[in-house]
């Protein structure tokens, strides 16, 4: 593997007595996009401030791109981008005259390259507004139009699908794909919700209460449980999950005129021909995929905010 | 420092892309131009333009207060008393003219520009206004966050800011100069590029160079400014919040002094920020605010808030978490 472009070496924070970030390891590596998830005041904002600077670290080290944050400051922001939490902007200037202010505070930045970024998140009509008049999906982009000024080799991006419609998270997806894959960037995404960021994250570390709960590969599905859960809308519905228990030798659940079944792919198709090979009267099938989302809420469990 | 001059450039470009600092020009116009009208309509006599012939002028004019003195004092026992001192003090004055042989200078712009000195306070509250929201309004805004995360330390965007609310002030001090002197050129005129005037100190009449007494009356007044806004932008800094730091800011700005008065019977009340703010006491015919104290003591002093206030506002600024709200 390549040498990770941020590592997060026994991190944790302390405010008051309260241990908000209790000890996270992870790495995370040129081109991938890292989803940060986890319920509401779990840590995630914290864990980003630390990796920004803007908190002070209680314990542990954050290294980016082989600098700490703590004693090489300059160097190690200089690779990275962000949005905090909101993507707050003044509200009496325009997009481009925000764009230009933070322009500033790093040297080399080209106008050209305010226009290309400006392009790249799709703004050029709205540029010359005052951001105040934005959206929230447009300072969403304006945001990540910041972050993306000084050619980042790390994107830090806070809840970056908060307020946007789905075309927008669409539109979200397909950049960040894109800068991980194309300009080997590093992206680290958080969320509290799953199904925003599942399909545009390689790996998802689960967050809990200040703990690394599970890191999980998106795509590499074989290593997880490739049993699915079928909901068969089927009558007599009784009679029905005594005939599947006794075939299939495991539990059947029934839910309303719902049975609930779970098998693998393959064995889906044996199952309907035998339903129907008894003369049940299927209505319908209805696969369910074992989401991360299952896991997610398995995980950790109901959400108990400390 | 090329770097830190673009930190300086965007701190004042985000003050004056708002309205607000427009008003704030605007206002400070608006009181100039009233106060030139004032001035010239409420004509009190100090307007008289004296011609070739000033000795004769200045003695008609010294019989006519003479002669409605006496007029005033036959009226009203008390009424007569305050016509008394003023036209009373404008003969000693008069007389000192025609004991030196001083042509008395005509009310012009540059003695126009010297009376407005007293409106440095409004440029103090501007700048105290500035200096309160220039960290604050960032945390209001939520842009800090954005403005901390550059490779760029700390101190220096917190350096930035300070000079950029010292910028206003010149600006603001330059502005009230300059129009103050224009609007005066052309409701006064300008008598003579040197101009001098006598005034009472103390009971004493002395000849004064207008210019030089502006520079400095100009300059005494910057002394006060520059603590009130140092430290509104302390106050900014350590709560983070604009408006306990306007608060602050003027109410010890005019409550300060009246504080000095109450305890200035205690030997500690030399310490305080307020009895030392006016360097103007320790000029000539002044008595300072409490007996013992000196130039060089105030000037000390004064050092040692500035220190304070600054080493107060970089450690609120550069060692605290940027957390949430
Ligand atoms: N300044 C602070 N002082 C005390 N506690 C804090 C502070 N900031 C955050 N916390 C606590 O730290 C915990 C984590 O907060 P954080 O904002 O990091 O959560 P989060 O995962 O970003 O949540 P969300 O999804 O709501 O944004 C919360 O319990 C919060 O109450
Ligand atoms: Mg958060």
């Amino acid at each position: 593997m390549s040498k990770p472009a941020m590592q997060l070496i026994g991190l944790k924070k302390t405010i008051g007595k309260k241990e908000i970030i209790k000890g996270l390891d992870f790495n995370i590596h040129p081109g991938e996009v890292f989803g940060f998830l986890g319920p509401n005041g779990a840590g995630k904002t914290t864990t980003i401030r630390m990796m920004v600077g803007l908190m002070k670290i209680t314990e542990g080290d954050v290294i980016i791109q082989g600098k700490s944050i703590k004693t090489e400051y300059k160097e190690a922001i200089k690779q990275v981008g962000a949005i905090v939490e909101n993507p707050e902007m003044y509200p009496f200037m325009s997009g481009k005259k925000n764009l230009q202010h933070f322009a500033r505070m790093i040297p080399g930045i080209t106008n050209e390259r305010i226009e290309e970024v400006i392009k790249l998140v799709g703004l050029e009509k709205a540029i010359n507004e005052k951001a105040g008049r934005y959206s929230l999906g447009m300072r969403q982009r304006l945001g990540i139009a910041q972050a993306l000024l000084h050619r980042p080799s790390i994107l830090i991006l806070d809840e970056p699908t908060n307020g946007l419609d789905p075309s927008g998270i669409r539109e979200i997806r397909h950049y960040i794909r894109n800068l991980a894959e194309q300009e080997n960037v590093a992206v680290i995404v958080s969320s509290h919700l799953l199904s925003e960021i599942e399909l545009m994250c390689d790996r998802i570390g689960i967050i809990k209460n200040g703990e690394i709960i599970a890191i999980n590969s998106v795509h590499d599905t074989t290593q997880q449980t490739d049993l699915k859960e079928v909901h068969i809308e089927v009558d007599p519905v009784q009679e029905a999950k005594q005939h599947l228990e006794s075939i299939l030798e495991k539990e059947v659940k029934v839910d309303q005129s719902k049975v609930i079944i779970s098998v693998l792919r393959e064995e889906i198709p044996q199952v309907i021909k035998s339903l129907v090979g008894q003369n049940y009267q299927v209505y319908g099938v209805q696969v369910h995929r074992s989401t991360l989302e299952d896991k997610f809420l398995e995980l950790i469990g109901e959400n108990t905010i400390e | 420092m090329s770097n830190f001059i673009r930190l300086v450039q965007n701190e004042q470009v985000k003050l004056y892309v708002r309205v607000a600092t427009w008003v704030m020009f605007g206002i400070l116009a608006a009181i100039i131009l009233l106060g030139a009208v004032i001035v010239r309509f409420l004509d009190d006599g100090s307007l008289t333009e004296y011609g070739d012939n000033w000795r004769e002028e200045i003695q008609e004019e010294n019989q006519k207060l003479t002669q409605e003195m006496e007029e005033m004092s036959s009226d009203s026992a008390d009424g007569g008393f305050s016509v008394e001192m003023i036209n009373g003090s404008t003969i000693e004055r008069n007389n000192y003219y025609l004991e030196n042989d001083i042509k008395p200078h005509t009310y012009d712009a540059w003695q126009f520009v010297y009376e407005n000195a007293g409106l440095a306070s409004i440029i103090s509250l501007f700048t105290i206004i500035v200096a309160a929201g220039i960290i604050a309004n960032e945390f209001k805004w939520g842009t800090i966050k954005l403005l901390l995360i550059r490779p760029v330390s700390r101190l220096k965007v917190m350096a930035a800011k300070y000079v950029s609310v010292l910028l206003f002030a010149l600006t603001m001090l330059a502005f009230l100069l300059v129009f103050s002197w224009i609007s005066g050129a052309i409701i006064f005129g300008v008598d003579g590029m040197n101009p001098s005037i006598v005034v009472d100190r103390g009971g004493e009449f002395i000849q004064l160079n207008v210019v030089k007494e502006t520079i400095m009356d100009y300059s005494f007044s910057m002394v006060n400014l520059v603590m009130m806004a140092t430290f509104a932008f302390m106050i900014s800094s350590i709560f983070r919040s604009s408006g306990m730091a306007i608060g602050l800011a003027i109410f010890l700005m005019f409550a300060g002094n009246s504080v000095v008065g109450f305890v200035s019977q205690y030997d500690w009340a030399k310490f305080i920020l307020f009895a030392n703010t006016d360097l103007k006491q320790y000029t000539a015919g002044r008595e300072p605010w409490i007996e013992g104290m000196t130039m060089g003591f105030s000037i000390s002093m004064l050092l040692v808030y500035y220190v304070v206030f600054l080493a107060a506002s970089w450690l609120a600024f550069t060692k605290r978490d940027v957390a949430g709200h």
